[in-house]
């Protein structure tokens, strides 16, 4: 195993050469590692935003289905006016699916509304077709359905709820409804409508039920929370935002009737992993009646995460190839210069009888030497070149995604409005849950690449430096073989 | 020891051949010197024997072995040595480390043994100093006494060299020949110099002129 040592010797002895080589490896295997960072990173992100972002199945009668059915019976009996009767959620098919793998937590969701009567509701002038919504007792806006001018979001949890979870609305005191809620009269209340009213936390108000004995109802305040201005209670039908109290969806079915205990409006199940959305949604398919309710999923943050991260990883992926195969031809160049200029020590070391594998090996083994110290110095600046594409990179998918999204998101809070004292239901598909996540995928969009080097990043880094020694030395090699050691020593 | 059997070389055309049908002996304790002038082929039949090259027609036998049979790379391992005008040392090391390396390529018994290195270093007037040094610091005769020093180092019984005292001075030269004297006669080698020196050759036990594409041997 001379060549080792020959191959010590050369590059000490030629130590200009050697630093040069050097410098020239570590400026490819720079690049590379940045490329190699970036992709890392990206997939970090998108299995960050697997966890973070999330994605929801919600379960919610069968508007479709529903819609057919009233359709039918228009046809069949002319004389009445068709009605449309959606079918409350069942909490006992809502327990079921909750211990379906993969389910982290659920919200269930209640709506309805009530009639202000120991306090006044906050008046909006724009309400619609130019009609203000009164204030006080009794006021607010009046519809067919007998809503009432105050809306009652019931929820296991605010913390739950999507204009939570994403901060458009905040606890400012006391504390949100939580579990320990449950069959109780707590709420929490509007900033704007706490401090017309002068209300605050452990205060009493009373509210009047629009259905059954229209009886009134005294309830505990327990907190109170600001709403941002595109909150997703504001639709078009409902009162003034401030208007909105969260209690238990226990308390919400009280106001809704009797026969409402133990159903909710739809019920938010959160998926731990985003990429298991579609079987968990095929699984509880399978335990409920599809004829009455339907599944429907929300994974779009985590797709508009994914979509952004793919850019860049693909982007990543492209770097580090092209780097790596510009990288091995131009060390391949190089080194076919460098073994041109050495046949002389090459044709001496075939006259002593060397075997021509061993002289590409010595060749091998000092581009390897070279290589070793270019991947620290590059393990060493890879980090700032990535830190610099990445940030690049991220502006640059992120813009793209967003102009990509913002047309398939549609308006925040489309699609639904609150229901009244019947069986509505808030939102369907595409309802408010929507506002919240889009400006979460947007968030996590903005985040910079976590960009680090780690030593799996250098293994890997090795390896391509490896790689681009060996076609390289390969490719050279050529000539080696072919070198007659006649020509070169006697000629 | 070494046999050459009707031995031809040609370069495009077989009916213009440097030289054919050539039959010469060489025995070990000898030298021998091969004149001729510029062309004649000399050095081709230099590289033939050194086995650098491969014979158009013929063999060359060393004991009763066909170097067809001992392959090319095996024999310029354990059977010859090379010198060559240019020295073809390796600039980058040492006098030392060119031995040592030597040595350890063609598989001396003696390799991985630097006192003997060093021995053999100071009896061709290398001294410890410059053994160390890097060889292209050393003048012309030094860097060739090296050469013909590394040639020691290796066991191998045939030496051959190719002009050895061309870029030499004539005390260089006669330095040299006198190495190349006493490796022969000494270390029972047979050595067989290619020159176009009459002076030169006039040192060695025999001498052969190629001309007209034959061998003629000189009283």
């Amino acid at each position: 195993m001379n060549f080792f040592k020959r191959a010590w010797l050369n590059v000490w002895a030629k130590k200009g050469r050697s630093i040069l080589l050097i410098l020239v490896s570590s400026a490819i295997l720079m690049f590379v590692l940045a490329g190699l960072l970036i992709r890392s990173a990206a997939v970090k992100a998108t299995n960050q935003a697997k966890e973070e972002v999330g994605a929801t199945v919600t379960l919610s009668a069968n508007r479709q289905a529903a819609f057919k059915k009233m359709q039918s019976s228009s046809s069949s009996s002319k004389s009445s006016r068709p009605k449309l009767t959606l079918t409350p959620v069942k909490l006992s098919d809502a327990t079921k699916i909750a211990k379906l793998s993969n389910i982290s937590s659920y919200n269930v969701t209640s709506s309805t509304s009530v009639n202000a009567s120991s306090y006044d509701t906050v008046s909006t002038s724009s309400g619609m077709g130019g009609n203000s919504s009164s204030g006080g007792p009794g006021g607010g806006m009046k519809s067919s359905t007998s809503s009432g001018d105050t809306q009652i979001d019931g929820v296991t949890a605010t913390s739950l709820t999507s204009d939570f979870s994403d901060s458009q609305s905040k606890i400012t005191k006391g504390r949100g409804i939580t579990t320990a809620d449950k069959d109780t009269n707590h709420v929490v209340i509007e900033k704007e409508l706490a401090s017309q009213n002068d209300l605050s936390v452990g205060d009493t108000i009373t509210v009047k039920k629009t259905t059954g004995s229209k009886s009134k109802v005294k309830l505990k305040i327990v907190g109170i929370y600001k709403a941002s201005a595109t909150s997703s209670s504001s639709s078009p039908m409902s009162t003034d935002t401030s208007n909105t109290m969260y209690t238990s969806y226990t308390l919400a079915n009280t106001f809704k009737g009797n026969k409402y205990a133990g159903t909710a409006d739809s019920v938010t199940f959160n998926v731990k992993n985003p990429a298991k959305v579609s079987s968990v949604k095929t699984a509880g398919k399978k335990l409920i009646n599809t004829s009455k309710y339907a599944l429907s999923t929300d994974d779009s943050s985590y797709q508009t995460v994914k979509a952004s991260m793919d850019n860049v990883e693909s982007f990543a992926n492209k770097i580090v190839w092209l780097v790596a195969i510009a990288g091995t031809i131009i060390l391949a160049l190089i080194v076919i210069l460098m073994i041109r200029e050495r046949r002389f020590e090459i044709g001496v070391l075939l006259s002593l009888g060397e075997a021509r594998w061993k002289i590409i090996a010595q060749f091998f083994t000092e581009m390897l030497m070279v290589i070793v110290i270019a991947v620290a110095i590059a393990g060493a600046g890879g980090k700032l070149v990535g830190d610099q594409l990445g940030s690049q990179l991220v502006s640059q998918s992120t813009t793209t995604t967003q102009t990509s999204t913002s047309s398939s998101t549609g308006q925040p809070g489309g699609g639904g409005q609150p229901g009244g004292s019947g069986s509505g239901m808030k939102g369907g598909n595409g309802g408010p849950g929507n506002v919240g996540q889009s400006s979460s995928a947007t968030k996590q969009a903005d985040a910079d690449l976590n960009i680090s080097v780690s030593a799996v990043d250098l293994a890997e880094l090795g390896g391509f430096g490896l790689a681009i020694t060996f076609l390289s030395i390969m490719i050279a090699s050529g000539g080696i073989l072919r070198l007659e050691p006649k020509k070169v020593l006697i000629s | 020891m070494l046999k050459t059997e009707g031995l031809g070389y040609w370069y495009q055309d077989k009916d213009q051949p440097l030289f054919q049908d050539i039959n010469l002996e060489f025995d070990i304790g000898q030298s021998y010197a091969i004149l001729g002038h510029s062309g004649t082929g000399k050095t081709t039949f230099l590289s033939l024997i050194a086995g650098l090259d491969k014979p158009k027609e013929g063999d060359i036998l060393l004991g009763d072995r066909s170097l067809k049979k001992i392959g090319l790379t095996n024999y310029r391992r354990k059977d010859v040595s090379i010198v060559f005008q240019a020295y073809n040392l390796f600039t980058y090391m040492s006098p030392l480390n060119n031995l040592m390396t030597a040595m350890a390529i063609t598989g001396a018994k003696h390799a991985g043994d630097k006192v003997y290195a060093k021995q053999i270093l100071n009896d061709f007037g290398i001294s410890e100093e410059l053994a160390l040094r890097n060889v292209q610091h050393l003048s012309g005769g030094q860097q060739q006494r090296v050469a013909i020093a590394r040639t020691m180092a290796c066991d191998a019984q045939l030496v051959v060299a190719d002009e050895p005292t061309g870029n030499l001075d004539e005390d260089n030269t006669r330095d040299v020949i006198a190495q190349f004297q006493k490796i022969a006669h000494e270390q029972q080698k047979c050595v067989i110099i290619v020159t176009h020196e009459p002076d030169v050759a006039d040192q060695c036990d025999h001498q052969f002129r190629l001309e007209n594409k034959q061998f003629t041997q000189l009283a």
